[in-house]
C-alpha cells in the first residue's frame, strides 16, 4: 500500500485543548478580537464586549493551561480605557500595546496592566491613524500597525515615532484594502491580512510587496475576509479566515497544507460554569445529540497565534473561547 | 423641482421607508415616483447593508445572543439599510406576527425572525405562513412547542386563524368556528423545535425547527368545510386561498401605509374605510397568487395613497420617530459608538421592539401618545434637530441660506424651516406662534461671518420648536 503525503510529510497537527468561556469579568472572554502570547505561556486577551455591557471590555491575562492571572483596562476614552479595542501585541520587557480602532489611539500598560502611555492620532498625514486593526512587533523594536481605513501599514517606535509607511488602496499587487492581522515571520517578512480583498500580502519589512496568497470564495486556499494571520518557524502561513468560520494553513510558498474549523472539548472554566447549572448540563447533554458539530467549531475565528512549542492558537470570537492545536513531527494517530 | 414632486416624494419615503434627509428626497423625486416605488418594491436590485462592515466595527453582531444587540442592530438597518420597504416590512410584520422576548427569552431567535419578515416580507403570503409557522421563536412563544398528538395546545392554532391570517370575520359574518380552531391546531401538532444548546459555556445554539411524525395527529380533521387528513402545510393552503385572508392582509396594509383604520377586534362589523382601495388590493392578491409585492404596488401607486387627505395623518410609531428622525439629521448613519442608547429609544416612548406587550402588539394612532411618551418625542427630536453640527441639520441650515441672498423675513424663516423638515404643514395657530417667535430675532440676515452663526442658531432654535408640534408627531 502506499501513502501519498503530497509532498507534505514531516508535520501533523492536532487540537490540543481548550480555554475559556464566554463570560463578562474573571475567568472567560466577552467578544474577543484578538490576543497576545507572553513568557510563560502567558495570553493577553482583547474583550470587545459590546456597548450594552461595557462591564466586558477588558484584557483577560491567564495562561495556555486555562490559569487565570488578573483582568485591566475597561470602557471608555479616558487613559488606559478602550471603546473598540482592536488589536494587541507584545513588545520589550513585555509592555503591551493595544490599539483602539474608534479613539484611533495605541495604549501602552505593563505587564501587569498598568497604564503607561498612549499616542496616536486621526487623519491620513503621515502617522495619523484612521482605524489601526492590526499590529506586530519586530525584535529590533519596530510597531507594525495595518492602518485599516487609509488602507496602509505604518511603522512606528515603540514609544510612537513614525518611522514609514507601505500599502495604499486597491486590489494590485501590493495594495490593500482594509487590512486587518499583520504579522512577521523569523526572517522579518511581514505578512497582512487583506481583509477586503480575501488575501495574505507578504511585504520585506521595508514594505517591498514579495507576494500574495488566495483569493475569494470559500474552497481550499481561499478566503471569505481573512482576519489574522501569524507565521510559525518553519514557515508555515496561519490564516483566521474569518467569515468562512476557519483557520487555514498554508507553507510558506502558499500552497494550502490543511484546515482546522473546529475541534473543542469543553474547558475547565467551562465545566466550572456548568458545575452550577444542572439545567443547562441536561440541556447540553440532549443538544449534543441533535447537533454534534455546534459545539465544536469555530463562529468567526479572528485572530491565530503560534509559539515555539508548535502551539496554534486559535481565537474562536463569537464562542468566546481559545482552541488550541499542537503542531508535532511524529506521526500522531486520532 | 416642484414643490408638490418633493411633497409626494417626503411622503412616499416616509411611508414606505423611515423617510430621508431633504437631499435623498430631492434625488427620488428628480427618479421619478414611479421608478422610486418600482426600486422599493425590488430591493435585491440596490445594495443592501455592507454587512461584513457591520460584522467587523460591531463583532457582537454575529449571533448576537442579548437582545438589546438585536435591538440594536435592527435600528440600524431601519437607519442605514438602503433597501427601506424591505426594512418598514420587517417591522410591518413584526407589528402583526407578534412574538416577544419576555417570552421567548432568547434575542437571538427575535433577530432571526425580524431578519426573515426583512428577507421575505414583500414574497408569497403562503410562504410567509409556513415560515412563520416553522419559525422556532414563535413555536415556543405561542406555545406549539407544548402541543402534542396526545394533548392538544390551541394557542397557535387559534392565533393563526385570528391574529395571523383571516381574522374573526368580515361582512358581519364569522370567518371560522371553535371547531376549526381545534382542527388547525391537531394540523399542526408534531410541529416541535430541536434541543438547542444553552446559554453556557459558549452561547446557544440558534433554535431549529424540527417536524416529529411521531407526535403528529394524522387523524381526519374537518377544517373551514373540507375533510381530509390535514397537516399543518394543507392549513395553509386552505388559509391562503380564503377572502378572508385577502382581506386581512389588506386591511393591515391599508392600516400601515395609509391611515388608521379601526383596531382589529372590530372588523368583522366596521367595513373598511376606503372599500375600493381595499378590494383593489384584494383583487392584486389573488391575481398574483397571494404575492404581497403585487398588493404593495397596488397601494403605492393608487390615488387612496398619494392623496394629500392621507399625509401627515397617521401618527408616526416610536420606531418610525427614531429612525426618521437619526435620517433626516443624518445621525449613525455610519457604524459608530451609540447605538445602544438609540435603539432604546423607542421603547421610551412606548414600543419595546422584539417585545410587544402581547400577540395583539402594539396599540397603535393616537394611542402611542400619551403625556409620557411625547415628552420622550419631543425631548428625542428637539435635541437632534437643535443640534447644528449634524451633518443633515447642517445640511438644512445652508439650504436655508441658499434659498435666499436677502435676509429672509420671519415669515420666510418659518416657511423655510417647516419645508426642510417635511415638508410640513401646521395648524395656523402654530404657524402664528412660529412667526412670532421669529420676529424677536428680526429679519434672518446671512452675509457676514457672525450672521451666520446667528443665522445657524435660529434655524436650530426654530427646528426644535418645529419638533414639538403636533404635526411633527405625525407621518
Amino acid at each position: 500500500m502506499s501513502t501519498h503525503f503530497f509532498g507534505i510529510k514531516d508535520r501533523v497537527f492536532g487540537y490540543s485543548h481548550t480555554v475559556g468561556r464566554n463570560e463578562f469579568a474573571g475567568t472567560g472572554f466577552r467578544n474577543p478580537v484578538d490576543f497576545a502570547l507572553g513568557a510563560d505561556d502567558v495570553v493577553y486577551v482583547l474583550n470587545r464586549s459590546y456597548e450594552n455591557r461595557p462591564d466586558g471590555v477588558r484584557v483577560t491575562v491567564c495562561t495556555l493551561s486555562e490559569e487565570y492571572i488578573s483582568e485591566f483596562g475597561s470602557y471608555g476614552e479616558g487613559d488606559g480605557k478602550f471603546m473598540w479595542a482592536s488589536a494587541i501585541a507584545v513588545g520589550d520587557k513585555e509592555q503591551l500595546y493595544i490599539a483602539d480602532e474608534w479613539l484611533n489611539r495605541i495604549s501602552v500598560f505593563t505587564k501587569d496592566g498598568e497604564f503607561v502611555r498612549q499616542w496616536g492620532k486621526a487623519g491620513k498625514g503621515n502617522g495619523e491613524l484612521d482605524r489601526p486593526a492590526g499590529l506586530a512587533i519586530s525584535p529590533e523594536g519596530v510597531l507594525f500597525v495595518t492602518d485599516s481605513r487609509n488602507h496602509r501599514v505604518q511603522k512606528f517606535t515603540l514609544d510612537g515615532k513614525y518611522l514609514g509607511k507601505f500599502g495604499s488602496f486597491g486590489d494590485g499587487q501590493g495594495q490593500l484594502n482594509m487590512p486587518w492581522g499583520i504579522a512577521l515571520d523569523k526572517a522579518g517578512l511581514v505578512y497582512v491580512a487583506d481583509w477586503r480583498n480575501n488575501r495574505i500580502q507578504q511585504f520585506t519589512a521595508a514594505g517591498q510587496w514579495q507576494a500574495s496568497f488566495g483569493r475569494t470564495g470559500s474552497g481550499v486556499g481561499e478566503f471569505n475576509r481573512p482576519t489574522g494571520v501569524a507565521v510559525d518557524g518553519d514557515g508555515d502561513i496561519y490564516v483566521a479566515d474569518w467569515m468562512n468560520d476557519r483557520v487555514q494553513v498554508l507553507s510558506k510558498d502558499g500552497r494550502f497544507i490543511t484546515q482546522f474549523t473546529g475541534d473543542n472539548v469543553i474547558s475547565q472554566w467551562g465545566k466550572d460554569k456548568l458545575v452550577s447549572n444542572p439545567d443547562m448540563i441536561r440541556q447540553r447533554q440532549i443538544a449534543q445529540a441533535h447537533s454534534t458539530d455546534f459545539d465544536k467549531k469555530f463562529s468567526h475565528p479572528c485572530a491565530v497565534r503560534v509559539d515555539d512549542k508548535g502551539h496554534i492558537v486559535v481565537l474562536d470570537h463569537t464562542r468566546g473561547r481559545l482552541q488550541v492545536y499542537q503542531k508535532s513531527r511524529e506521526a500522531v494517530l486520532v | 423641482m416642484d414643490n408638490q414632486d418633493i411633497a409626494l416624494m417626503a411622503h412616499l419615503l416616509r411611508r414606505a421607508g423611515f423617510g430621508a434627509s431633504r437631499d435623498e428626497i430631492e434625488a427620488k423625486a428628480a427618479q421619478g415616483y414611479q421608478a422610486t416605488v418600482e426600486e422599493l418594491l425590488n430591493p435585491e436590485g440596490q445594495p443592501g447593508v455592507e454587512e461584513d462592515l457591520l460584522m467587523r466595527y460591531q463583532p457582537a453582531y454575529n449571533e448576537p445572543a442579548a437582545i438589546e444587540t438585536n435591538v440594536q442592530q435592527w435600528v440600524y438597518y431601519m437607519i442605514n439599510n438602503p433597501r427601506q420597504l424591505q426594512e418598514k416590512m420587517a417591522l410591518f410584520w413584526h407589528m402583526i406576527f407578534c412574538a416577544g422576548h419576555s417570552k421567548i427569552d432568547s434575542g437571538q431567535e427575535m433577530g432571526v425572525m425580524i431578519r426573515m419578515f426583512r428577507e421575505h416580507g414583500m414574497g408569497n403570503f403562503k410562504e410567509l405562513l409556513k415560515r412563520l409557522s416553522t419559525s422556532p421563536g414563535m413555536v415556543y412563544y405561542l406555545d406549539n412547542s407544548e402541543s402534542h398528538k396526545t394533548a392538544v395546545n390551541e394557542n397557535y392554532g387559534r392565533e393563526l386563524l385570528e391574529l395571523f391570517s383571516m381574522g374573526v370575520g368580515k361582512d358581519d359574518a364569522f370567518n371560522y368556528s371553535e371547531d376549526d380552531v381545534k382542527a388547525c391546531a391537531r394540523a399542526f401538532t408534531g410541529w416541535n423545535i430541536a434541543p438547542a444548546f444553552p446559554p453556557f459555556p459558549y452561547g446557544r445554539s440558534p433554535w431549529e425547527f424540527r417536524f416529529d411524525p411521531t407526535d403528529h395527529d394524522d387523524s381526519e380533521k374537518s377544517f373551514l368545510g373540507n375533510v381530509g387528513h390535514w397537516n399543518g402545510d394543507d392549513v395553509l393552503d386552505m388559509l391562503a386561498s380564503q377572502p378572508a385572508t385577502a382581506r386581512f392582509v389588506a386591511r393591515h396594509l391599508y392600516n400601515f401605509f395609509v391611515a388608521d383604520e379601526v383596531p382589529v377586534p372590530s372588523w368583522r362589523l366596521v367595513p373598511p374605510k376606503d372599500t375600493k382601495a381595499i378590494a383593489d388590493m384584494e383583487k392584486a392578491y389573488f391575481d398574483s397568487h397571494y404575492d404581497i409585492r403585487a398588493m404593495l404596488k397596488v397601494l403605492f401607486n393608487s390615488s387612496f395613497f398619494k392623496s394629500e387627505a392621507v399625509r401627515y395623518a397617521k401618527v408616526k410609531s416610536p420606531a418610525e420617530m427614531v429612525a426618521g428622525l437619526m435620517r433626516m439629521v443624518g445621525e449613525h448613519r455610519e457604524i459608530k459608538p451609540g447605538i445602544f442608547e438609540i435603539s432604546q429609544e423607542p421603547k421610551y416612548m412606548g414600543m419595546d421592539l422584539m417585545n410587544p406587550p402581547t400577540v395583539e402588539g402594539w396599540h397603535t394612532g393616537h394611542e402611542w401618545i400619551d403625556s409620557g411618551t411625547l415628552v420622550e418625542r419631543i425631548n428625542f427630536a428637539a435635541q437632534h434637530l437643535g443640534n447644528t453640527q449634524l451633518p443633515g441639520v447642517k445640511s438644512m441650515v445652508d439650504r436655508l441660506m441658499a434659498s435666499r441672498s436677502a435676509p429672509l423675513s420671519p415669515e420666510q424663516f418659518v416657511d423655510g424651516c417647516l419645508d426642510l423638515v417635511g415638508p410640513l404643514d401646521v395648524a395656523a395657530e402654530t404657524h402664528r406662534e412660529l412667526v412670532n417667535h421669529a420676529q424677536r430675532g428680526g429679519e434672518a440676515k446671512h452675509r457676514t461671518a457672525a450672521e451666520k452663526t446667528d443665522f445657524t442658531r435660529r434655524a436650530g432654535e426654530m427646528f426644535q420648536m418645529i419638533a414639538a408640534t403636533a404635526e411633527f408627531q405625525f407621518a
